[in-house]
């Protein structure tokens, strides 16, 4: 993996740097932010995020294997309470509804690692401790031949710091 | 996560008035994101009074536990049940626990979902406090129970004996929701935390084990575009399963009542009024933990008092339906022409239980009146004063829900009376111990305010002199220099 990293104090400083970046073509672009911004997301463009199918899924199996285990067990052990039938959907809904919550919700939470990649065990190439605090990174990712040309362009929107990395 | 930020309104804005308190609350004496890291990282250095608050938590649990070994010794006959009230102080306190984490998930997750703004900087208290209050209320079944080393047969799992829990009956609904609430409610807690603790990774420059410590927990969290864009997802969806978990899991309790023939428990209305009652008594006890730590932490800045007032917004409209669902419930008494009902609720309100009954309406009815006049809602001493007698009266909601109706059932020869026992009030008190332990721990090795929600409230440093007040250094102007909440 080659490329350029920069830092930037501003945002709109960032922010136009993504655009023209973009706009050339320059190489794919990872941007380190303290915190999300819609100015940013807007200037990437990035596609819908996939975590919403792994919360579907574990919603859908969480509550079959809820409704599962309350009609199965029931009769299993069949125990007649209150006239009521053996396998009761209304008082079951609570376990269906309960553990589509919990399923839903982990497999969420595993869709966000999965997606994210995280844990990561390695370091990340460029990655730098002010970009959890006040600054922007942005890293782009490049042949060495453009890396020069990217690296002007970037000094040219506000970048205080650009130095190459592998 | 990622709420939506808005501009900062003018301070010719015709809307910004004193009493704004919704989605519009800006930090304004908070400048820049390295203020947000400095101030809140800051209070994570143990002091001498953290250190006796700690020690008066954990001596206070361990008469908790000693009363509990007694009990396991001695049996629960040495608690106050008497013939027909078989549950007592332990149930009643469940219930008070539960109700105090519905709070958490509600701040955190319901108003995330309204985009209500004054939830940025109290919700990561409240959502530690949530997961410490069930991890509270997880205990009192077990106390509860004359052998608790069998709890776990309330599970259903493969075994020798071939049996089943019965899934028609409450208390199995109950352990499903309790902890299906504690997992979704830790893993909301924890999933916040990583940027946060990611911060703590990067900016802690003295202890290697600490670093190496918030290195593993923050799982290699690196800020890109890419982890926050699946993060404000995975978020969303997290806080969308929540709110209705939230609403379930307090109806699920209060069906451990309202499934029964008994008077006063026999009624549709206790899901709502449970709910409703939780998130009360949740609120109340927010208010009770953020108003100490803001002033401790000196975190005035960041909990406004437009926050608190808010918060007491919140408190008041959920008194005003608890009080209407008291108003219900002595209506359908009175209107249903049930001779035992109509007993039993004269008896609750005028006669045995009046003092219960007393304490329970001017905790939960008359004081929060008071919330209705902006001066005291703004007035901290008196938020604290009222956090207080909101979780008793709440404590003694459930009291007087349980007891009454145990101690005056359908026939007059079981009416009895109920006085809980020095073993009783010990677990009580060890439960406050064990609450507070966890909680103290929580505020000096984790951040109390969400530092990576905070920043996206605070004006980001901008090169070009921004319509808001920021200079071409990227230095904040005072966009209005009475800004109501920054000062007291």
């Amino acid at each position: 993996m080659r490329g350029v990293i920069a830092h930037f104090r501003e945002l709109d400083s960032l922010v136009e740097a993504i655009e023209e970046l973009k706009e050339k073509r320059s190489g794919d672009i990872t941007v380190y932010t303290p915190t999300p911004r819609h100015e940013i997301e807007q200037a990437i463009h990035p596609p819908p995020s996939p975590v919403r199918k792994f919360t579907l899924i574990g919603g859908l199996l969480g509550v079959t294997f809820g409704y599962w285990i309350a009609i199965w067990a029931s009769d299993y052990w069949p125990l007649v309470v209150g006239g009521k039938p053996i396998a009761s959907w209304v008082p079951y809904t609570i376990f269906g509804f309960e553990v589509m919550v919990l399923v839903g919700g982990l497999s969420t939470v595993a869709g966000l690692f999965i997606t994210s990649r995280i844990p990561k065990l390695t370091m990340t190439v460029g990655y730098d401790p002010r970009f959890s605090s006040g600054d922007y990174g942005l890293w782009l990712e490049c042949a060495p031949d453009r890396a020069s040309e990217a690296a002007a362009l970037l000094r040219a929107r506000g970048a205080t710091e650009v130095r190459s990395e592998r | 996560m990622a709420t939506v930020t808005r501009p900062v309104p003018s301070s010719e804005d015709p809307r910004r008035r004193p009493n704004i308190a919704s989605a519009d609350i800006q930090l304004p004496a908070v400048r820049d994101y390295e203020q947000v890291d400095r101030e809140i990282i800051g209070t994570l250095h143990p002091t001498v009074a953290w250190f006796i608050g700690l020690g008066f938590a954990v001596f206070v649990l361990a008469v908790g536990i000693f009363a509990w070994m007694y009990q396991i010794y001695a049996g629960t006959g040495v608690d106050g049940y008497t013939g027909s009230v078989m549950w007592g102080v332990f149930i009643i306190t469940f219930v008070f626990w539960v109700g105090i984490g519905h709070a958490g998930t509600l701040i955190s997750a319901i108003l995330y979902l309204f985009r209500a703004g004054f939830r940025t900087t109290i919700y990561r208290c409240a959502e530690a406090m949530t997961v410490f209050a069930v991890m509270t209320a997880g205990i009192f079944p077990i106390l509860h129970m004359g052998r608790p080393w069998k709890f776990y047969w309330l599970v259903p799992y493969p075994n020798w004996r071939y049996i089943w829990p019965q899934f028609k009956s409450p208390l199995v609904w109950d352990v499903f929701a309790i902890l299906t609430y504690l997992t979704i409610s830790s893993t909301f807690l924890y999933v916040g935390l990583i940027p946060d603790i990611a911060v703590l990774r990067d900016r802690e420059n003295i202890s290697p084990i600490r670093k190496r410590i918030f290195s593993v927990l923050s799982l290699g969290w690196r800020n890109s575009d890419r982890e926050w864009r699946h993060f404000a997802r995975a978020y969303l969806f997290l806080a969308a399963l929540s709110t209705p978990l939230v609403l379930s899991v307090h109806s699920v309790v209060s069906f451990d009542f309202a499934m029964a023939l008994v008077p006063g428990w026999h009624t549709t209305i206790f899901p709502p009024y449970f709910v409703a009652g939780a998130i009360y008594s949740g609120v109340g006890m927010v208010l009770m933990i953020i108003i100490p730590i803001r002033k401790w932490f000196k975190l005035q800045h960041y909990v406004t008092i437009n926050h608190l007032d808010a918060a007491a917004k919140l408190a008041l409209f959920t008194s005003l339906i608890v009080a209407c669902a008291y108003t219900t419930e002595w209506f359908v008494a009175w209107f249903s022409g049930n001779e035992v009902e109509q007993t039993f609720f004269w008896n609750r309100i005028f006669g045995q239980w009046m003092w219960a009954s007393a304490i329970l309406y001017t905790c939960n009815i008359v004081l929060p009146i008071t919330l209705f006049s902006q001066r005291l809602r703004r007035n901290t001493t008196w938020l604290f004063i009222l956090s207080i007698t909101i979780n008793i009266g709440m404590w003694f909601e459930r009291f007087v829900i349980i007891v009454p109706s145990m101690s005056h059932e359908f026939e007059p020869w079981r009416w009895t009376s109920y006085r809980p026992t020095w073993v009783d009030y010990a677990i009580l008190c060890g439960s406050f111990g064990w609450f507070f332990m966890w909680f103290l721990l929580f505020i000096k090795q984790l951040p109390v305010i969400a530092i990576s929600e905070v920043k996206e409230i605070v004006m980001p440093r901008l090169r070009a002199t921004h319509s808001h007040g920021v200079t071409v250094t990227g230095e904040h102007i005072d966009y209005e220099r009475e800004t109501p909440g920054e000062h007291e």
